[in-house]
């Protein structure tokens, strides 16, 4: 049977190419990945050294343009962490309270519409997401902010906030709501079967069983309203002084790079600035994954 | 059911949208705040208006300093601020004279409106030049092109566009006979939009050329002339030093630069000093330049 044979080499040499092919494909993610650190650290460390790390993370002035230039991020550092925040306080409670329904109390029928446009929600463009708050959430936060303050345009933290607070809600509901129907039927059952009204054994039984997948949603949706752009860029006012209110305006980190990045002169400090303002950016999103992991390696564990 | 829930969504936002619109007609109040609107950091429209208003101070130790308020609200783009003061009765904001359209209104400088007289006569103070970065050695297409667009018939496109023309009595253009090839012009997304017609109408007068033009910003532009991965850079400010050391600058048009405010401001004039006030934040109230 020689045939036989010469046909299970070209296949085991078939098997072996096929693997050495999708080990390629997988090592191709972490080069991309390594590749764009690298660019970041020769680009962007020696003009923190320039600036000095000290100036360039505590520095309350951005004018890159003036002679002698000031490249002070805090701003910046601020504006994200702030908008992120509001995001945060606007999403996950009502991310969370969704998933809840989605899984425990929503009827069939609704169901199959509410989860079409809960995913919907998560593939509409970002541009959209940024140009339904400049002509509809920026003037209508602008009316209550001239009410409660007296002045503003609605390009604010609080309208970029109300934005991405919607825009995170696919992530924390999808997220949350799998973690809910993970938690094992019987402590539901066992709670009603103790007396609990169907409230109380979701809410006292069931949600701390799925913490730390909820916690994981939470953490997720941070990070995509850490790195949103474009539609921050539309509402958020992008005044690159610190964040004085809520009705005012703030720049994230993404917006000073996106805005910036085509006028800086090409290899100036000024367009340097703006990657070693990526590099800060990198760390906050690297932040983040290491908790993403520690969460989700706990909840692994337990 | 998607198309239901669709509706539905249109409904909500149209709802939405309405109660936003709703109640602006209790006319303009002048004790309001004026909302300034500003382009970013190193943009060419903001780089010209700040030096031609007198925000850009130069101290005697040789410092640059730009003196627009940090208050202001920061754009990035020619549409957005035309959207941002179109939708916000107290802004205040400039843009392209080419780009300006009825959604807002275009404030007189002096008692002087913007427009192509205006700025060729000089009494319009707001204008500035669109320029393009070649390098020192050009191909026969590409100086051909460049002919074209300084040839009256180049020139009569830019002012087909709303932008003044470098030359009024620019001679006709002659003709390049059977070129053939391929034009690569890269740079400010303010050209852009007047780049795309002179393409337009360059390669209609020549077929089997192809002009190919990339909108990336004035300093992508002119870098990519430098290192010659375009043929032509658009920049819609003047060369510094460095980079005037390694390509030419041509000026191709000028520009106005329209200061704009909503459609129901009722400010008739503002001199140019007013606009320096506003921008730099020492004017906070509409009611200290409206009478």
């Amino acid at each position: 049977m020689v045939g036989g044979n010469t046909m299970n080499k070209i296949r085991k040499i078939r098997e072996f190419v096929m693997a050495k092919v999708f080990m390629v494909c997988a090592l191709i993610s972490v080069l991309a990945l390594t590749v764009i650190f690298l660019f970041l650290l020769v680009n962007g460390l020696p003009a923190i050294r320039e600036i000095g790390l000290f100036n360039f993370l505590f520095g309350r002035i951005w004018t890159p343009v003036s002679h002698p230039p000031s490249f002070g991020i805090l701003p910046m550092i601020l504006g994200s962490v702030y908008i992120t925040l509001g995001a945060i306080i606007v999403g996950v409670p009502i991310g969370i309270f969704t998933a809840i329904f989605l899984a425990y109390i929503c009827p069939k029928k609704l169901y199959a519409m509410l989860k079409p446009a809960v995913n919907l929600l998560a593939g509409i463009p970002s541009v959209i997401y940024g140009f339904f708050g400049m002509v509809v959430v920026v003037p209508l936060v602008g009316r209550i902010s001239v009410l409660l303050t007296g002045g503003g345009t609605g390009a604010s933290i609080f309208a970029a906030s109300l934005l991405l607070g919607i825009m995170i809600l696919p992530t924390v509901i999808n997220i949350s709501e799998s973690a809910i129907r993970a938690a094992p039927n019987s402590y539901y059952e066992g709670a009603l079967a103790l007396g609990s009204s169907p409230m109380r054994s979701i809410f006292f039984v069931i949600v701390p069983a799925a913490k730390s997948g909820i916690l994981a949603s939470i953490i997720l949706g941070i990070g995509r309203a850490i790195g949103e752009t474009m539609a921050v860029l539309m509402v958020a006012g992008n005044q690159a002084r610190m964040p004085i209110s809520v009705f005012r305006g703030a720049r994230t980190l993404t917006a000073n790079v996106a805005m910036e990045m085509g006028y800086a002169e090409v290899g100036s400090l000024h367009s340097n600035a703006l990657i070693a303002t990526g590099i800060v950016l990198f760390v906050f999103i690297f932040a983040i994954n290491v908790l993403f992991t520690i969460v989700t390696r706990k909840h692994k564990g337990a | 059911m998607r198309k239901k829930l669709g509706i539905m969504a249109l409904v909500l936002v149209a709802l939405v949208g309405l109660s936003a619109c709703g109640g602006s007609d209790e006319g303009f109040a002048t004790n309001r705040e004026i909302n300034v609107i500003s382009r970013e950091d190193g943009s060419g429209t903001r780089g010209a208006f700040i030096e031609l208003i007198g925000l850009q101070v130069t101290g005697t130790d040789g410092s640059v300093v730009d003196m627009t308020t940090s208050e202001a609200y920061i754009a990035n783009g020619t549409s957005i601020v035309m959207g941002s003061v179109a939708a916000n009765t107290y802004a205040i904001g400039y843009v392209s004279l080419g780009s300006l359209n009825d959604t807002v209104r275009a404030v007189p400088i002096d008692g002087i409106l913007p427009s192509i007289t205006t700025v060729q006569d000089g009494s319009y103070p707001l204008f500035r030049a669109f320029n393009i970065a070649v390098p020192f050695e050009v191909n026969d297409l590409t100086q051909d092109f460049i002919d074209f667009i300084l040839s009256a018939e180049g020139q009569a496109v830019a002012e087909g566009r709303g932008y003044v023309p470098v030359d009024s009595q620019a001679l006709a253009y002659a003709g390049a006979h059977g070129m053939t090839g391929r034009v690569v012009v890269l740079g400010s997304t303010s050209i852009a939009p007047v780049m795309e017609r002179l393409k337009e109408a360059y390669e209609a007068i020549n077929p089997g050329t192809t002009v190919e033009v990339q909108s990336a910003g004035s300093s992508a532009g002119i870098n990519a002339a430098r290192q010659g991965t375009a043929d032509i850079g658009m920049a819609s400010r003047d060369l510094s030093q460095a980079e005037l050391a390694e390509v030419n600058s041509v000026t191709i048009a000028f520009d106005g630069v329209a200061v704009i405010t909503h459609n129901d401001n009722p400010a008739t004039t503002l001199s140019s000093e007013e606009v320096r006030q506003i921008f730099a934040g020492e004017v906070t109230r509409w009611s200290a330049v409206i009478q």
